[in-house]
């Protein structure tokens, strides 16, 4: 199963790859740096993803104790922060010739960057507690917050985002109006999601298998 | 025993303590005395600069005696093997969670009427005329800080190097009360209504609720073992 | 606009060896633990 999702993955990719550098047409205003779009949505999507699952699988734990739910989300928050961070470095690139810098306190590069920090807080404190059942529900609760917390950084920094630069920027999305874009965006979500998934079943395979020893 | 008197015990508890022994609460305002220092040494001698810096400043020196003050809510408890005693307690375990946060509000809003104090006389910033609603912020801030910083207190007492993974865990959290309540703070010394700043308010008050309910909620889990 | 190809190819460059590292990492852990079943110490992050 966990085999037949790794190939899977790896053609999607390659089909998202063809799509987005074949297939899509040059963008008009962004040049050939908007084809970075295609690695940092579906990124970002991703993450978004695992971190759902980081909470489900946390709620689920708390609730029912079975270790199942804890490895579901260790593992989740692991690959979450993974891409979150393909996310942040892609979009800083993209941003560099597009506004000049690497880094802007843009809203969605900020409230990304508070979503990294909070999964590595989480990912460390798993690494410092050694007994499973402990472990399980401290990083249950954090897990939970952090989730709940996601709708409010959001709010937050696209507040305070509103005060320091009112004009809009092109954000990092390319316009919806080009099918052609809109399909080579899908195609490289579905890959991505494909990949997650793989990366997903291998590392809660692992650590079902490091609880048993 | 109800609910709310047990959260009472804890609350009373602690703050006897404190005022028969004024170790934590003397050392913390000594801290924000030093922050001045610091912040002013920071900034160099332009008055503007720190003028303009100020709401920032304030903040920042809430959440580094928080930092301080919140980290070691438990370790009373952890350290004199009360542990197990708050454990075995019977029935609703959130009645703890809600007398310590009681405790640490009480705590934080005595450092930050301190803080704001010392920054009005020695940063010469008017403070009074938007005390009133300057005061609700900070109360909204304190909440949203304390919610948070109790339940990882709770958590990290237990943990490896809990000196580092406290900040670790709750800074990123904190990120979006600090925005609003900075945000509140820079307006409101601006001059500006209170109303102006209802957005920031509104989002103070609903992310405390949401942080209030989850420590409620899920204390018992942080307490067992 | 310029070609820009050398921003678009460091963005998937690195996201090709950040994805591709992690995925060997993941091997390797599998493999080490296949290997060594009752050796292999619980730090299961």
């Amino acid at each position: 199963m966990t085999r037949a999702l790794g190939w899977l993955a790896a053609l999607g990719l390659l089909a998202g790859l063809a799509a987005g550098f074949g297939y899509a047409p040059r963008e008009a205003v962004q040049g050939n740096v908007q084809r970075i779009m295609y690695l940092h949505v579906p990124s970002v999507l991703t993450a978004y993803l695992a971190f759902g699952l980081v909470l489900l699988g946390s709620i689920a734990y708390l609730a029912t104790r079975r270790p199942g739910w804890d490895r579901l989300a260790g593992s989740a928050a692991e690959i979450g922060v993974l891409f979150t961070g393909v996310t942040i470095v892609s979009g800083s690139i993209w941003g560099k010739p597009t506004w000049g810098t690497w880094w802007t306190w843009d809203a969605r590069l900020t409230s990304t960057a508070v979503l990294f920090c909070v999964y590595v807080g989480y990912l460390m404190l798993r690494g410092l507690i050694d007994d499973p059942e402990a472990r399980g529900r401290y990083a249950a609760v954090v897990g939970i917050l952090g989730a709940v917390n996601i709708p409010i950084v959001h709010f937050s920094v696209k507040w305070w985002r509103a005060l320091h630069q009112p004009s809009t920027i092109l954000g990092p999305e390319p316009s919806p109006i080009d099918p052609a874009i809109g399909l080579a965006l899908f195609v490289n979500w579905v890959a991505f999601t494909l990949l997650f998934a793989y990366f997903l079943s291998r590392r809660i395979e692992i650590a079902r298998l490091e609880e048993q020893t | 025993m109800s609910y709310a008197r047990r959260a009472w015990i804890v609350f009373h508890k602690d703050l006897l303590v404190e005022r028969r022994s004024k170790e934590q609460t003397n050392a913390l305002l000594f801290f924000c005395l030093l922050l001045l220092f610091l912040f002013q040494f920071a900034l160099g001698p332009d008055r503007d600069r720190l003028a303009a810096a100020l709401p920032g400043l304030l903040w920042l020196g809430f959440i580094l005696a928080g930092l301080l003050g919140l980290g070691r809510s438990f370790l009373a408890e952890r350290e004199n093997d009360c542990w197990e005693g708050l454990r075995l307690t019977p029935g609703d375990k959130s009645a703890i969670y809600l007398g310590k946060l009681a405790g640490n509000c009480v705590l934080m809003t005595a450092v930050e009427i301190v803080l704001v104090v010392l920054f009005g006389v020695f940063y010469n910033v008017d403070l009074w005329t938007p005390a009133a609603p300057l005061a609700l912020v900070l109360a909204l801030g304190t909440i949203g800080l304390a919610a948070v910083g109790t339940l990882f207190a709770a958590m990290t007492t237990q943990v490896r190097a809990r000196e580092l993974l406290f900040p670790v865990l709750l800074l990123p959290v904190q990120v979006p009360l600090l925005l609003a309540t900075v945000s509140a703070t820079q307006a409101l010394l601006l001059g500006q209504p209170l109303a102006d700043v209802a957005h920031w308010l509104k989002l103070l008050a609903g992310a405390d609720a949401v942080y209030v309910t989850i420590g409620l909620l899920t204390f018992e889990f942080v307490l067992e073992g | 606009m310029p070609a820009n190809w050398s921003y678009v190819i460091a963005a998937y460059g690195i996201a090709a060896v950040a994805l591709f590292g992690y995925w060997r990492h993941l091997a390797r852990r599998a493999r080490a633990l296949a290997a060594r079943p009752r050796a292999a110490k619980a730090r299961a992050a």
